[in-house]
């Protein structure tokens, strides 16, 4: 089943989701990515009814872009999140609602802090330390819990979501295989292989 | 004229006979130390109606325990019916009362003996234990029980039981450097928190209310009547000279 | 599953002597899963007018945004702060303007008004979920624990009570209330206004 995490550290939010696009009982597709980068320092990822996910990231990449050539400069993660969570609440009373959860997470330029948002395909919008979407947030959420520092270098941070992968792979029945895990820093973003 | 053939073809019609009802009301019950008062409001209601202002849910059984029902009333009175009748039997047979342990588990067995067809009562067994110390037992309607020291049940259960456990059990509060909070409370301020409790779930629940019974049961030498000569209207309703005491308080509690 | 307990919640507000309190939990969860255990459900309208929104969490960020939005237009045109009732009113009518179809948020709202005399009086009010305003004279509460709050409260509450006595108050009553609440906890938030200033605590407690 679809997992996706994500976790704060000392400057830098990771970001990771399974990369199986799956029909009923069938893996489609083994190596989707499912971690849009929106900006230089903006990530999100997003997990939920197929299709609807695709055209809404989509969206919402196109029109953080759009913002971007406008202004010049690119939306702050707290700006963007408000506009992606009103997007989807305001979609939820519409007559097609997207059923789209997500992760942004993102690094701010202007206060040298990272952002890390869990939104729900309702508009549900918090900031957290860590978060998770999907049945893997049933295990991952209490390892977090306990493993959590947001003190933690890069590396440490890395191992702790290699727990929260672990235990997924041990313990749900429908575990992915395989995951993208982008990382967003003052550098900017890149993904990682654990 | 009338088409014989366009009568109304009988349809076959589901009837479900339901079995039970709600009756409103709330007890609860605090043990002390030496004492136990076990407590009832007086309403009965069903729906939007009051059947009787004066129905009781709270019962002497022995001169050391007494069991307060709330739930379905035909289902309580019968309960306490029956309960009353296997104690009468064990007095024949032992030529003593129950103790109040062993009348708890008896309450679980005849409970449970009726586990697919419940009595729809939350039972509340306060008395004196065999050892001189004030107990709570309190039930679910397929008999779970446990001993406490305190417990509220019935319609105002989820509006009495978190008061109690800040004034009863202290909970969420500190105690000030170098005291600890007492384990049992005295029986003035015990009769105090029961008034209140009664006070403020008439004023918020509209199936509480009308009157309040209070029954306070007294270990053998208790000393815990002294501190409370000013509350009126207490009666004494003790039956054997075994030295156990029982008294009853009754209040009016609003009846809008 | 009902919509008012899908993220669970609990807010209260109540009058003491030339001060109101407002207080919260802090807990955002789905069903019974938790997210957030630093989940603001209270926010400022102006100095002295705070607002709880507890409910449906979207809905909340929706209205949250809403009333700044209107209260700020408000203030614009009138070249004023809105007065504690004024905005209870606006409240009613924006929850209202949805009666078919509402926002499932049952606002509670704490404040201080101005009387003529150039003092202050303390204002709470609570509505349902399409705007019908309660003004009450004691407390006010709303959420998943309300029937426990409301146990509570009138158990605790008394009139006339200093800033202090009042934060003591509001916050054991929340706090016993939401620990028998499966669906609030997970720390509170407490908020006194007084005529010269506003106190804001959080409070440490039970976290299961």
């Amino acid at each position: 089943m679809e997992t996706s995490f994500a976790l704060t550290g000392k400057g830098y939010v990771i970001i990771a989701a399974d990369t199986t696009a799956a029909r009923s009982i069938v893996k489609m597709k083994v190596d989707a990515d499912k971690i849009k980068v929106l900006s230089p320092h903006l990530l999100m990822s997003y997990s939920g009814e197929p299709g609807d996910t695709i055209q809404f990231a989509e969206y919402v990449e196109r029109n953080i872009r759009l913002y971007q050539i406008r202004n010049l400069y690119a939306l702050t993660p707290s700006a963007a999140a408000s506009w992606i969570r009103r997007s989807l609440a305001e979609s939820l009373r519409s007559r097609n609602p997207y059923a789209v959860n997500l992760l942004v997470g993102g690094y701010d330029t202007t206060s040298h802090q990272p952002h890390l948002y869990w939104i729900d395909y309702l508009g549900t919008m918090t900031e957290i330390p860590f978060g998770a979407h999907g049945y893997g947030s049933y295990f991952a959420l209490s390892l977090l819990d306990r493993y959590h520092d947001p003190e933690a270098s890069l590396e440490e941070g890395l191992s702790t979501l290699k727990r929260c992968i672990n235990e997924v792979a041990k313990r749900l029945v429908v575990s992915p295989d395989r995951y993208t895990v982008k990382v967003v820093d003052k550098d900017g973003v890149r993904e990682v292989e654990l | 004229m009338l088409d014989m053939h366009s009568v109304p073809q009988q349809q076959p019609q589901g009837r479900q006979f339901n079995p039970y009802t709600e009756n409103g009301g709330t007890i609860l019950a605090i043990a002390g130390a030496d004492f136990s008062v076990i407590a009832g409001d007086t309403r009965q209601s069903e729906g939007y109606s009051i059947q009787t202002r004066y129905a009781p849910k709270v019962f002497r059984l022995t001169d050391k325990a007494v069991l307060a029902v709330n739930g379905f009333a035909a289902d309580g009175n019968m309960f306490v019916k029956k309960v009353r009748q296997r104690l009468e039997w064990y007095r024949h047979a032992h030529a003593k009362d129950m103790p109040i342990r062993a009348i708890a588990r008896l309450i679980q067995t005849m409970l449970y003996a009726r586990r697919f067809f419940p009595y729809y009562v939350y039972n509340i067994l306060g008395g004196i234990e065999e050892d001189g110390t004030g107990a709570v037992y309190s039930f679910d309607p397929v008999g779970s029980y446990e001993r406490e020291t305190c417990r509220a049940a019935g319609a105002a259960q989820s509006l009495v039981q978190p008061f109690l456990d800040n004034q009863i059990y202290f909970k969420n509060q500190t105690p000030a450097a170098g005291t600890s909070f007492p384990s049992h409370l005295p029986l003035s301020t015990v009769l105090s928190l029961v008034i209140d409790s009664f006070t403020s779930a008439t004023e918020r629940h509209i199936e509480v209310g009308d009157g309040l019974e209070m029954y306070v049961v007294l270990a053998r030498e208790s000393t815990a009547l002294q501190g409370v000569e000013g509350i009126g209207g207490v009666q004494e309703i003790t039956m054997t000279e075994e030295g156990h005491r029982v008294f009853v308080i009754r209040r009016e509690l609003k009846k809008d | 599953m009902s919509i008012m307990e899908y993220n669970g919640g609990s807010v209260v507000a109540m009058v003491g002597k030339d001060c109101v309190a407002i207080a919260s939990d802090l807990r955002l969860g789905n069903q019974a899963l938790g997210i957030s255990s630093n989940f603001q459900k209270i926010f400022p309208v102006t100095d002295r007018i705070y607002v709880g929104l507890p409910g449906l969490a979207t809905d909340l960020s929706t209205l949250r945004e809403r009333f700044r939005f209107r209260v700020n237009m408000y203030t614009i045109k009138e070249e004023r702060e809105i007065e504690p009732e004024t905005f209870a009113r606006l409240v009613s009518s924006t929850l209202y303007e949805h009666r078919f179809g509402p926002y499932f948020i049952e606002p509670v709202i704490a404040g201080l008004s101005k009387t003529p005399s150039g003092g202050v009086e303390p204002f709470i009010a609570a509505t349902d979920l399409i705007g019908c305003l309660n003004f009450a004279k004691d407390f006010v509460v709303a959420g998943t624990a309300s029937a426990k709050i409301f146990g509570v409260a009138e158990g605790l509450w008394e009139p006339n009570l200093e800033p202090e006595d009042l934060f003591e108050t509001i916050s054991q009553t929340l706090m016993n209330a939401v620990d028998r609440d499966a669906f609030s906890g997970w720390g509170c938030m407490v908020h006194v206004i007084t005529k010269d200033r506003v106190i804001t605590r959080t409070l440490k407690a039970r976290m299961d």
